[in-house]
């Protein structure tokens, strides 16, 4: 697959906090690649360098494998920390300069208000919009030249649950139409529910990456109950159970690798035992996240 | 070129204080040069009050060639208004951080100071173009007779006195750049003259010959004032080619300041 964005020992240092440790990242054409770390782990520093504003310390990067330019900038639609755009101005108004400057037609503007709903409120100043508005808004800006690669830090940042939801279809509406998407989030849940690929930052090393569906493999959970004796030497007996735990009436059955549910569910038929409670639990990547992060401590 | 300059242009035009600040100084242009002679009467005025006589029309204040240099130095004493729009255009673009949505979006650094820079230049050519238009009215009106050859005379302050507001612009948008904050940059556009009279007095006895080399020396040099010629002094009533050098070099190297500042910061 085709690389959109390859970093190099990337290091940027403020005085004696070194707020990003050369990290090496890789993110292929389509990928929808959520940066994930807690508050103060570099990642709006590291997409400051990507995007020119923050000069690095040491080490490179490149885009569509072009050295940075701000001609390579002009494919990319991004929105770092926070929405900015000049007040006094009106949406409408914004983005004609916007567009000026990434020099695409204006043609598209009434386009990418449309798809974050803001036709409405363009020809209002700035800073009368909400902070779903301003949000949206910039989403929209990013959009304005057709981008090959959309890069948001925290969109969904101090918005409420109907702005929270608002900005994520939105962002998976994007996704679906084939962009590569760099997500910076600390929340978890968002990554996991957006993100097909993922990187976790810790006081600015990269302590993990690899694929969103990779996180949860083989970290499989069932929850059985069946009303007979010796269900616990039943399910030991099973080739693809690797623990067993008992938790309010329930057997809790770590699986192995490549063992999942149905196979379980095969087994005690197959041994004469019909269970009356089967649910599988997948380890949600808010517990790899936890774990990544104590492991990182060690 | 004419791309950013028009996209700085975009930003300011639909900005109330630009037209506020401007509308004020183009005013302030227009009407207190061409209001030279009601004032020399009010002066005349007050004299005969004293038992004195002020015989206004001996004094050619808008005849042709003399209006030319007359205008140009009077109105050199306001580009602080146009300065100081200036720096507000280039602090807010720190203080609304859109100085860096600007390079993320795809302007390259050179480019956003070219664009800030290009409308120094135009609000300077803007300001020659007033002080013209002002001088040929006025001119036409007062001369006791209008020759071609005396309109055409002196002509060369009008370049000198672009150079005498670009250079001021640059300096306060160098000032705007380094400080970042509206307020103080403004405190400190105000005062740079005192800080450079404060230092050229103190060091008078020591090195005479550097002090037309301080930067707000040259420009008082480049165009001197034109009153004494009046009371029968003699002035220097051309350009020279040194003081326009030294004007050239500081607009060169607060622009360069600029540059190098905004190349080197993350922003
Ligand atoms: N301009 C700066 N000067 C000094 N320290 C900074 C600057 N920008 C960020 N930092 C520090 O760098 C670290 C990483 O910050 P940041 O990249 O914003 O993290 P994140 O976006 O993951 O929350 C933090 O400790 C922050 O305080
Ligand atoms: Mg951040």
């Amino acid at each position: 697959m085709e690389t959109v964005l390859s970093i190099t020992n990337l290091t940027k240092k403020f005085g004696r906090l070194t707020a990003v440790n050369n990290i090496n990242l890789e993110v292929k054409r389509g990928q929808v690649f959520g940066m994930l770390g807690p508050n103060g782990s570099g990642k709006t520093t590291t997409l400051g360098m990507l995007m020119s504003v923050v000069n690095p310390t040491a080490g490179a990067f490149s885009w569509f494998g072009e050295l940075p330019s701000n001609q390579v900038r002009k494919k990319i639609g991004a929105v770092l920390e926070h929405p900015i755009f000049y007040p006094y101005l009106s949406g409408q108004k914004n983005l004609e300069l916007n567009a000026m400057i990434k020099e695409c037609p204006p043609e598209n503007i009434p386009n990418v208000l449309e798809l974050v709903e803001l036709t409405e409120r363009k020809d209002d100043k700035y800073k009368t919009y909400s902070l779903g508005m301003k949000q949206r808004l910039a989403i929209a800006s990013a959009l304005l030249n057709d981008p090959t690669v959309l890069i948001l830090d925290e969109p969904t940042n101090g918005l409420d649950p109907m702005g929270i939801a608002e900005i994520r279809e939105l962002i998976k509406k994007i996704a679906a139409n084939g962009k590569t998407i760099i997500l910076a989030s600390h929340l978890l849940d968002e990554v996991q529910k957006v993100c097909s690929h993922f990187a976790i930052l810790k006081r600015g090393n990269l302590i993990h990456t690899g694929p969103v569906a990779d996180a949860s493999k083989g970290t499989e959970t069932i929850e059985v109950h069946a009303d007979v004796e010796g269900l616990n030497e039943l399910l030991l007996n099973f080739g693809g159970t690797s623990s067993i735990a008992r938790e309010n009436g329930y057997y809790q059955v770590s699986l192995r690798d490549s063992f999942n549910s149905k196979d379980l569910n095969r087994f005690l038929f197959e041994h004469g035992v019909v269970a009356d409670h089967l649910v599988t639990k997948r380890k949600s990547l808010e517990k790899m996240f936890l774990e990544i992060l104590a492991e990182a401590n060690h | 070129m004419l791309h950013l300059l028009k996209i700085d242009l975009k930003k300011l035009t639909s900005y109330r204080t630009f037209w506020i600040v401007c509308g004020l100084y183009f005013l302030t242009l227009g009407f207190g040069a061409a209001s030279g002679m009601e004032l020399l009467k009010l002066l005349a005025n007050t004299f005969e009050k004293f038992g004195q006589e002020l015989n206004i029309n001996r004094i050619p204040l808008y005849h042709f060639p003399d209006v030319w240099m007359n205008l140009v130095w009077f109105s050199g004493l306001i580009k602080i208004v146009l300065a100081i729009m200036v720096v507000i255009s280039i602090t807010n673009e720190y203080t609304y951080r859109t100085l860096r949505q600007n390079i993320i979006d795809g302007m390259s650094r050179s480019q956003f100071l070219l664009s800030k820079i290009l409308t120094n230049v135009l609000l300077s050519l803007m300001s020659v173009a007033m002080i013209f238009v002002v001088g040929l009215v006025t001119g036409m009106i007062y001369s006791p007779e209008i020759r071609i050859s005396q309109m055409l005379t002196d002509l060369e302050f009008f370049p000198a006195y672009f150079l005498e507001i670009f250079f001021f612009l640059s300096y306060a948008l160098m000032l705007g750049i380094l400080i970042q904050r509206s307020g103080l940059t403004i405190i400190l556009l105000l005062l740079s003259q005192m800080v450079e009279t404060i230092i050229t007095a103190n060091i008078d006895n020591y090195v005479p010959w550097l002090i037309p080399y301080f930067p707000m020396k040259s420009i008082w040099n480049l165009i001197e004032f034109p009153l004494p010629r009046y009371a029968f002094q003699e002035i220097k009533d051309y350009i020279t080619f040194g003081t326009v050098v030294t004007v050239i070099a500081w607009t060169l190297v607060f622009n360069y300041i600029s540059y190098f500042k905004l190349k080197r910061a993350d922003i």
